[in-house]
Formats: structure tokens, sequence, C-alpha cells
């Protein structure tokens, strides 16, 4: 053999070399396999589980005051996943996304670990011996002429955990604590209360025919969300004698989308509409003082005089809120609607026993002048949602002494000196009172995370449980405690009907009684505060709203990555903060959408990025609270590597002023006019929308509420064309955009929801005589194809919450891909929150889409301004009978199932995404990253948000298609239980995630092949239709059209015209 | 060597890895069919199963209701090791990990991929006995892998029995 290079042979060192080297491939290749791990036994089986079931623990949800009841499923001792518990009096097994979310607070990377102690600027952990010694340490340096003046700040709560923190803080001299509400509604609570005995009474929307909100979104944060949204859903799906919904105010919320007029009144101007319904003044005057037509409002005074029963409901965020709030109880009064539409006698709790503003700025004046030796924060985050120039951080920062008891990091506890940290809510015992007569029960769903899960740590203990343990330890006030175990058998003790009782209630959840109410002290009322001054005589071109996030709250969703990536339901902006702008305003000051604006108030000043939206008014500016968190999340988000000033958005209260209501101590929040300048810069507004507008076709259709008639009257194919879509209505006389294009409505796809017969991929061509019948012969031993799965969505019903949005997260693993340190293939460097979406690259399954129809023509007359249309439709995978998907994959990964699903099988996909590009409702998700993989930087479940995954549902890898199921794990789940029980599923014996959520009871999820499910009569509902019916895709997904109630005059959806935003 | 020869010689073995791998996926040699790990206590099956007469699902307690078989509890074993054969070298071993409060790390024999749902209650309930799938566990001393657990295998078994192939039966 030559060794001269240049000689064709090749070298046997180099021959060995590369055999050895491609030997080692195969074998690495051929036979590797992945290692299979260990089985770790239980040392003690544990009582009441079976590897591989889920348990099922009926509590109750903390994530507002609210007091819904939870049904946590927890499987192998990690709960993973939370539904509404249908027996609970409250929210009858609906959820909303926040209650969803709890979860990822549960597993929230960020929690504390350990008990922390601060050292200097450093925080140090320490054992839970040593945080305890210096807790009692504490405490004793506070006892005697300093304790009255000590206090404890709690987040605001119902039940039993208050009233045992008031007699532990009486045992040391301490004052009763105050109840943290940051955006509490105590204006229209004690409005409520004077009127009508309670603080939310029930709203019977179904008795209504008429409902005028002046700003009250009680599909969002007014009242009590789930519960008013189910009473709401119910009426309006109806449809006869539903009710009306007009909404008055300066911005167009989700309830005011969700409403059949919109009245765009000047912000504070309210109050004048609710006097002229009164008669107490003019309609020239109230249309001065509002900016609306004098026509608008005497039609408005005329409907509701003639409505007969109706209601009307007052929001709690402008100046006047009290007075407004007592203006609309008057008119309620007036028209006969307490007792019928207004039940006073089912209300919710008491609200407006929260600490107020005006109590908390007593508290900032009282710390600021020194006068405060020792304060304790449980839960709450003054320091972030409290009015930034209020200056609670500045004047908390005195006390000497400062204790956190929260979960996670936040800019109050970063101010404290030491922090115990406490359970998560789903880890505790607790009770809450969210109603009259009703004590919802609040247990442990699994052992806590931290410290017994995993015992790497020192973690958390309830706090009720350290203040026992600390009192009893200490001779001088431990006493009353002595025979007292734990909290939890303080709190069973205290129940009705003690210990026995509650051992058999805990697995309903809740039981009829009263806990003894906590003394509370009187509010403060406005001794601190100044009121407000009007709004007109502030600085500032515009009015400015600052309204509540539906999704964040007051901020604390905002740790939790699936409420960040959750879009809010009215922009459909992810991980972000913006100013809404009317488009007449924006063109006018030359601004376009993502330019960054500085918006200042009397109070500080923003910098945001400008989003044209067309319901606010074009002299109002509106912003969200709830982003712009300096610390909570920073773990999460943000890795290690960014320094400071690294934020999600900007924090809203920078601009309110810390204006307190003088009657009700409440914080105000639309207060203020603000100026607004660009800066030059600009940025890209993350957002999951494509088009706001329909673009004709026929994806939302809505029918005019007296059409409904012809659609009942018709039968068979005659019902085709008697479906007018909205806008051919005679009520415009002029054909929309939509109608222009819109197909005709027809019946055809019904085939595609029949039980599916020889080759139903090729829909209504196939037919039974076909030789591939394989298994979708209707006789094949599989029996697979008697059942068809389908879905009805009731967009009468569908309010557009987005609860379905973060329970099929929760269900199916889906990732979360808009957080910062995801958004790029480098992770040297963090990118922007939501980078991916902006290219994207969401992974929402089931996705809410929010159209426009009609709307501004390029003036500012409010007539012309508010004149739009709104419609919601939740868009996931159709499970078409023939779908375009299916025959475009090369390697067989996506096909049909006999009973009617769309199947993506991850484990065949090789990324090819022809199918997404060939579906036409764009519902199908590429994973561009390894999410589910734990060694990439773009790892979507952190440990221990990873203890969350389903484990009935794989999680997808780099480079696979993904999207809805139809929650395939449930059907088989529920297949597997029918055939091990010997029995047939039983009609409607499951749903899916989605539809289990839904606090409208929008979806209906079944089988359509067998007339015993729901879902079966909903498909021949007259108002059905199919999405792109057109296209002969059959999809197993049937929409029912909304139904819009114009008022008298009105058009019932606004004429399309050139230059419609 | 020059690069233009390496450029000559490396694909042909490439072909020949994949061809190579092909191959062995095919004969089920891609499997870990036959692995038979050391476990860290030598648990003899026949002696529970043939001589003392005890049921599979005495210890696997759940795999006729559950989608996993169940592993016996370490208080499960104690038990009767409390007193039966306690002064045997592996039931010593056992004890210690019961002392020390830790669980038995037990090596895993039996896996399917994460995108593949078994759920045992739905088999053992169909009538299929657990030596099907796993072979002879009574009669080895060292339990190995008894079945290729491949894809092909298990549809050959679920055609045979009239039992559902549809790709969502196991996938999703």
């Amino acid at each position: 053999m030559s060794t001269d290079t240049g000689s064709s042979g090749v070298k046997r060192r180099d021959f060995l070399k590369i055999m050895g080297t491609a030997g080692a491939t195969t074998a690495a290749v051929g036979c590797g396999i992945d290692d299979p791990g260990k089985l770790i036994p239980y040392l003690v089986h544990p009582d009441q589980t079976t590897p591989g079931v889920s348990t099922y623990y009926a509590t109750t949800c903390r994530e507002c005051a609210a007091g819904c009841g939870l049904i946590a499923e927890t499987r192998d001792g990690r709960t993973i996943k939370l539904e509404g518990n249908p027996a609970h009096p409250v929210n009858r097994g609906a959820l909303c996304a926040r209650g969803q979310a709890a979860l990822q607070g549960l597993y929230n990377p960020d929690r504390y670990r350990a008990p922390m102690i601060r050292e200097g600027d450093a925080w140090r952990e320490t054992t839970w011996d040593d945080a305890l010694a210096q807790l009692t340490q504490r405490l004793a340096a506070v006892r005697g002429a300093g304790a009255a003046n000590a206090v404890f700040i709690n987040q605001h709560e119902t039940g039993s955990f208050p009233a045992f923190l008031d007699e532990w803080l009486a045992a040391y001299g301490i004052g009763p604590h105050l109840g943290y509400e940051a955006l509490g509604q105590q204006a229209v609570a004690r409005a409520h209360r004077e009127a009508y005995g309670v603080a939310w009474p029930r709203l019977r929307f179904d008795r209504a025919r008429l409902v005028v909100s002046f700003g009250a979104d009680f599909l969002e944060d007014w009242g009590v969300s789930v519960p008013q949204q189910l009473d709401f859903a119910d009426a309006r799906a109806r449809v006869e004698n539903a009710p009306r919904l007009v909404y008055v105010g300066p911005r167009r919320s989700l309830t005011g989308l969700n409403a059949d007029e919109w009245i765009p009144a000047k912000a504070g101007s309210e109050l004048e509409i609710a006097r002229l319904l009164l008669g107490e003044t003019s309609t020239a005057q109230a249309a001065e003082a509002s900016g609306v037509s004098e026509e608008t409002l005497v039609r408005l005074q005329r409907e509701v005089q003639g409505a007969g029963q109706s209601m009307i409901l007052a929001g709690s965020t402008a100046a006047n809120a009290y007075d407004l709030a007592l203006a609309a109880t008057r008119l309620n009064r007036q028209l006969g609607n307490v007792g019928t539409t207004i039940v006073p006698g089912e209300g919710f709790a008491d609200d407006d026993r929260a600490a107020s503003l005006a109590d908390m700025l007593d508290l900032v004046r009282r710390m600021d002048a020194g006068q405060v030796p020792l304060a304790m924060v449980r839960g709450a985050n003054p320091a972030h949602s409290m009015p930034r120039n209020a200056r609670f951080a500045e004047a908390f920062a005195k006390v000497p002494v400062k204790i956190g008891f929260s979960s996670y990091p936040d800019e109050t506890m970063a101010l404290c000196d030491i922090v115990l940290p406490d359970h998560h809510p789903l880890e505790s015992w607790g009770a809450a009172v969210p109603m009259p007569g009703v004590v919802s029960l609040q247990q442990p769903a699994m052992t806590a995370v931290y410290g017994e899960f995993d015992p790497r740590f020192a973690g958390s203990r309830p706090t009720a449980d350290v203040l026992l343990q600390v009192a009893k330890a200490d001779a001088q006030v431990g006493g009353r405690w002595a025979n007292v175990a734990d909290w939890r058998a303080l709190l069973f003790s205290r129940l009705p009907g003690g210990e026995p009782a509650i051992t058999e209630a805990l697995t309903r959840g809740f039981i009829r009684g009263s806990l003894p109410a906590a003394a509370r002290p009187a509010p403060r009322a406005a001794a601190a505060a100044a009121p407000p001054p009007a709004i007109a005589s502030t600085a500032g071109d515009f009015d400015l709203v600052v309204y509540p996030s539906p999704v964040l709250g007051d901020g604390r969703g905002a740790n939790k990555p699936w409420l960040q990536e959750l879009p809010d339901p009215v922009t459909k902006v992810v991980w972000s903060s913006w100013v809404e702008i009317h488009p007449a305003t924006a063109e006018r000051l030359g601004i376009e959408r993502g330019d960054l604006v500085r918006v200042t108030t009397a109070a500080g000043n923003v910098v945001v990025p400008a989003l044209p939206y067309l319901g606010v008014r074009p002299d109002t500016l509106a912003i969200a609270t709830g982003q712009g968190h300096a610390v909570y999340g920073r773990a999460l988000y943000w890795e290690e590597r960014s320094g400071d000033g690294a934020r999600i958005g900007v924090n809203a209260m920078d601009l309110v002023p810390a204006a307190a209501d003088p009657r009700s101590g409440a914080i105000l929040l639309t207060v203020t006019r603000a100026a607004l300048e660009r800066t030059g810069d600009d940025v890209q507004i993350p957002t999951t929308e494509g088009s706001a507008r329909q673009h004709g076709r026929g994806i939302a259709r809505a029918i005019v509420a007296s059409e409904l008639g012809t659609l009942r009257t018709a039968s068979g194919a005659e019902q085709a064309t008697e479906i007018a879509p909205t806008g051919q209505s005679g009520t415009t006389g002029q054909p929309t955009e939509t109608a222009a294009h819109a197909p005709e409505p027809d019946t055809t796809f019904l085939p595609g929801l029949r039980s599916p017969t020889a080759n139903d991929a090729e829909g209504i061509f196939g037919n039974d005589s076909s030789k591939y019948q394989g298994m979708y012969a209707p006789d094949h031993w599989s029996r697979m194809a008697d059942r068809r799965w389908a879905m009805t969505i009731d967009l009468a019903r569908c309010t557009g919450c987005s609860a379905c949005v973060t329970a099929c997260y929760a269900e199916n693993n889906i990732p979360v891909v808009g957080m910062p340190y995801q958004a790029t293939a480098f992770p040297q460097r963090d990118g922007t929150p939501g980078e991916n979406i902006l290219r994207s690259r969401e992974m929402n399954w089931i996705r809410l889409e929010r159209y426009f129809e009609g709307g501004w023509h390029g003036g500012t007359d409010p007539g012309d301004v508010g004149n739009f249309e709104s419609r919601f439709v939740p868009m996931l995978c159709q499970h078409c009978g023939n779908a375009p998907c299916e025959p475009v994959c090369p390697v067989y990964a996506t096909y049909h199932s006999p009973d009617g699903l769309n199947v993506q099988v991850y484990n065949r996909c090789v990324g090819t995404r022809y199918c997404s590009n060939n579906c036409p409702y764009k519902v199908r998700y590429f994973n561009w990253f390894g999410y589910g993989e734990e060694a990439r930087p773009q790892y979507a479940f952190k440990y221990p948000l990873n203890l969350q995954l389903n484990p009935d549902v794989n999680v997808r890898g780099k480079g696979v298609m993904e999207k809805c199921s139809f929650c395939v794990q449930r059907i088989r789940e529920a297949e597997n239980r029918a055939t091990l029980e010997g029995r047939e599923l039983e009609p409607d014996e499951f749903t899916t995630a989605c539809a289990a959520a839904c606090p409208s009871r929008a979806i209906v999820f079944g089988d359509a092949a067998d007339p015993r499910w729901a879902v079966s009569g909903l498909v021949h509902d007259p108002r059905s239709y199919h999405v792109f019916a057109e296209l002969n895709t059959f999809t197993a997904v049937v929409y029912l059209q909304k139904v819009i109630h114009p008022g008298e005059g009105q058009p019932s959806s606004a004429p399309a015209a050139s230059g419609a935003h | 060597m020059t690069k233009r020869k390496k450029w000559q010689v490396i694909p042909g073995l490439v072909a020949l890895a994949v061809l190579a791998t092909t191959l062995s996926a095919y004969q089920g040699a891609s499997s870990q069919q036959g692995y038979a790990p050391a476990q860290p206590i030598a648990f003899p099956h026949p002696r529970h199963v043939q001589d003392l007469g005890m049921n599979c699902l005495y210890c696997h307690f759940s795999a006729d209701k559950a989608p996993d078989p169940g592993l016996p509890a370490v208080g499960t074993c104690m038990g009767c090791h409390t007193i039966a054969g306690a002064q045997l070298p592996e039931v010593q071993k056992l004890a210690a990990y019961w002392n020390a409060r830790q669980p038995i790390p037990w090596e895993r024999i039996h896996k399917v991929p994460d995108y593949v749902q078994f759920p045992h209650m739905r088999h053992v309930n169909a009538g299929v006995t657990c030596q099907q799938c796993h072979g002879p566990v009574q009669e080895m001393d060292r339990v190995y892998q008894f079945s290729s657990l491949n894809m092909g295998w298990c549809v050959d078994c679920h055609v045979q029995n009239q039992a559902r192939y549809d790709c969502s039966t196991c996938h999703y």
C-alpha cells in the first residue's frame, strides 16, 4: 500500500477510522434505545390512589375574592387540571381563564423555595426554625406600646382566615388587618348595600328585556363575573325575548363588545345620562355633557321607559362612580326592577369589606410619618398595584420591620426584611364565603410543591399554621390556642357542623351555613383622601380610561405564562402593554400602530405603543392595568441573564392619581386627562390577530332576532335559502360586506355529521360500495364508525372571554412560546417578550377570533364612532369529514379516524407543514423549537411547571405539527372506563376541556350520530352553519349564528363602507 | 488522505450504515428485546409465583383497573418479609431500603415510547394474559424483555384479536 498521499488508495489507518465511525453510528442509530430508566415504588402505598388514575378534590379558587368551586384533578400526587365544580352554587361548573391559570401559580418557578432573610441588598435562604425564631423576636420587639400601630395587610378574601387573623393580631395587641383589593369596587358595592342591602345582588338577565350598562363590565371584573356570565349567556341563548344590551361609556370593553349598541359617552358623563333617565336633567344638558346626540338619548330614554323589565348597571371607575351607582339603583327602583331582575336575596360576597384606597392612603401617611413599627404583608402587592404617586413603596421602606408571607417575590416582598413563604391555595386548608349562606371549602389538592413534594427545599408553610405556631410558643399570647393542634383542626372546629359534617362535605366542596364574620373596622372613608378634581379640570388633551385587565387583573396574573400568552379578549394583544387610541385621532396625529407614545398625567408618565382601536372615543385614551412588573416573574421569563429594567409592558398605575372616592374610599381609575406625545420610536405589538375584518368570508355570522321566525318556519332545503346573512335584513336596506360574498348557508354539510360510511373522506362523492371500505365501513368489527364526534359552538352565547383557550393549554400540554428567552436560537441574549408570536409561531389550538363589522367612516361624530359590531368565533380544528390537510401529508401523519376525528399522529409527522399550508382554517401549529425538550433553550415547561403536564397527552417534539385533537385522550379514557364497567358510553358522559370550562356554555361536544347526545340535536338548530362550507370540508364543528337585537331605528349591522378599519 | 478521497468513501459508508439500520429495524433489532439488567435486589419471580402460588395481581395490583400495572410499595414487600425469609441476604437488602425509608430503584425493563398510550386494564380485561407480552415471568430468575414491543408486534395482535388498530387508539 502506498503511503503517497497523492495516490488513489485510501490509507489503511483512514479506512479503519472511517469504518469505526460508521460502525459506531450504525450501532448508535440502529440499536440506540432510550434508557428505560428506573421504576421507583412507593414506600407505603397511599390510600385512595391507583397509579395512572386521577383523583379529584373539590376545593375553592382563590385567584380572586369570588370563591368559585374547583375540582382539582390530581394524578400520582400532582395536580394537573382545574375545572369548575358543577355542584357549586357560584360557578356551576364553569371556570375562567384566571382560575385555570392557578396551576401556573402553584408550579411557578419563581416561587420562594425557602424562607428568606434580607442581608443588606442581598437575600439569604434560611431554615424554618431560624425564620420562626426571627418572627418571634420581631413580634416580641413591638409588644407593648408599639403594637397598636403595627399593621397586617392581607389579600382581600372572605372566609375563615381573615377572622382568625384578626383574632391573632388582637392577641398581640395589633388592630384588625387590612384586606387589600387593588381595584376594589366599594363605590358600587356601597351604593348597592345602601339600596339593596347586599353588595352584589344576583342579576337575573333572563327576566330582563333591556340591560343598560353604564360602564359596568359584568363579564369581566365587575361584581362576580363567572355566575354573571352564566346567567347572561343563558338569557341571550333563549333567542326569543333575550335581553338587549346597551353599553354606555367612553371605551367599549369586552362587555361593551357583547352589547347590541354602544353609546360612546364622554368619561364621567354617564351620570348625566342616568339622571336624564331619572328625569332629573334635560336632554340638552345630558347631550352637552356626554357628547352623545340628543336623538340617541331620547331613543334610549324611550326604550328604557318602554322596555318592561330592565336592568340598569353602573360601573365603578369613573370619578362620580358612587353617585352613578346610586342613580342606577334609584332608576332600578323606579322601573320596578328590584326583586325581579335584580335579586338582592341571592347576592354575592361583600366586596365593600375590603380595605379601600382611602384606608391604604391613611396607612401610607402613617408609615411615612414613622408611626408604624412593624408591617406584615400576605398575598398583596400594593407596591405595584397602588397608584404610583401614592408613594406606598417609599413609605413602606420607612417601616423598621417588614415581614412578608407571600408565595412569590414581588415588588412588595422585595422591600421586606423576612419572607416566610405561604402555601399556594391549592396546597392549603381554608374556607370562603362566596355568597351568604354558603361556605365553600378549600382543601389541599396536593402536598406542597416545595418542601414536601420536592423535599430538597425548606419550602413553604401555610401562614395560618406559622402564626399559630409562633403564638403557641409564646406564653403571653398562646393560651387560647393551647389545645389546637394546627390550622386544619382550628378551621374544622369553627365550620358549621364541625369535623364529621366537614369531612363528609369535602367531597361536595361546600356546605350551607355561615361563619362568624370577621370584626372589621368602620371604613375610614375619605379621612385621608382628597376627592379627585373634576376630570375636565385636569391637564391634557384626552380623557384617560384606565381599566382592569380582564386577563391579568390588578397584575396578579402577570407571572403566569398562560395568561401572558392569552390574547387580550378585546385587542388580541399578548405579552405587552398598549394604549388604545381611536383611528381618527391616530390619523390626525400621524400615529400608527406600534408607535411609541408618551402618555402623561399629573401623576406620572409611561412610554407605551399606541394601538388604534375602534372602541374608544376620539377624545379618549385607554390603558389596561396588570403589566410593568419589575420583580414578578423574573426567573421564569428572563432567566438569570437580564439586568434591571427588563419588564413586560408598563404599569398603568403610574398614571393614576391617588384619589379616592370621598364617600366609599374606593379607588377611582378614570379621573384624569392625559397628554399624548410621540417619541419617534416604534415597536411591533405582538398579536395573534391576522385581520379584524372578515373580508366577506362569512366566518362569524349573525342574524337579527326579528328574522329568526323565518328560520324556524322553514324546513329542509328551504331552510338553506331562507337563512339571510346579517345585513341583508330590511333594517338597513344595504347589503353588507359580509353579505356580498358570503356563501349561501345551507345544510348540505349534514352528511359530514352522519356516522361515516365507506370512504367518508370523499364526502358526498363517496359511496357504500367502494372497495376501499376498510375500517370506514359501518359494520367493521372495530365499531369505531358508530360514532361521529362533533361540536357545536353557539355564538349567541359566546362572549369572547377566552376561558376555553387557557383550559386547552392546561389540558393539552401546549407550550407557551412568547417567553423572552424563547425568542431566539441564541441563548446568549434575551429577546423581546412575544417575539415568537410576532413571527406567527403561536400555538393556541383553540383561539378566539374577534371580528368587527361596520365601523368608523372617517368622522368623529359619536353616532358614527359607536356604529360597529363585534363578533367572537372560537376557532379550532374543524375535524373536517373531507379534510384538506389529509391528502397532502406525504407520510400519512394526519388522517381521518372512523369515529370522525382528524387525527395528527405526532410520531409519524416529519414536519413538511404541507397540512398547515392547505388548512383553510389555519388551526395547525408547528413546533419550531423543542419547546418540550429540557435541554433546549426554548424549553417551555421549566421545573416545576413540567409537573403540571397531562400524562395522557404526548409532549410534542421539535419539527412536529400539532393541533386540536377534540381531546381524544378524554374520548379514549371515557371509552376505557365504560368498557371496564361493561357498559356503553352514557350520553354527555364527558366533554372536552374547552367545553367544560366555558362560562357561557357556548361549546357542546358529543356524538352527533347518537340522538341521545345533546350535540346531535343542536347541529340541526336553524341557526347552524359551517365555516367555509363552500369548500366541501364537511366539518364536525357546527356554529350557531349570533343573534343581534337592534334597537328601534338601529341598523342591525353597520353597513360596510370604504375606509372601514 | 485528501479531502477528495474522503468524499469518495464517506457517502458510501453512510449509505451502508443507513442500510444496516433499516434492515435491523425490520428485523426488530431496534427493540430492546432480551434486555435483562441486574436489579438492585435479585427478586425471584419463580419463587413467588411457582412455589408460593402468588397471583401477578397481588403485587401488580392495578393491572386490571388502571393504565399502569402498579408496582408493589416497599411496605407491601415488608408485609411478609418482616418475618418471612428475614435472614436471606436479598431480603436483608430489602429491609435495608425499608429501614432507610428509601424506595428500591428497580431497573425498568418494559417501556413503550412517550407517544404510545398503553392501558394495561383494557388488555387484561380482554383476556390477554400477562405472559403473552411479558413472557414466562414466573420462570425468569432475572426478568428480561420477552417481546419486541415494536408497533408491528402490537398491530399483529390487534388484528388477530379484532381489537382496534386505528392510529388514534394508541397515539395521541
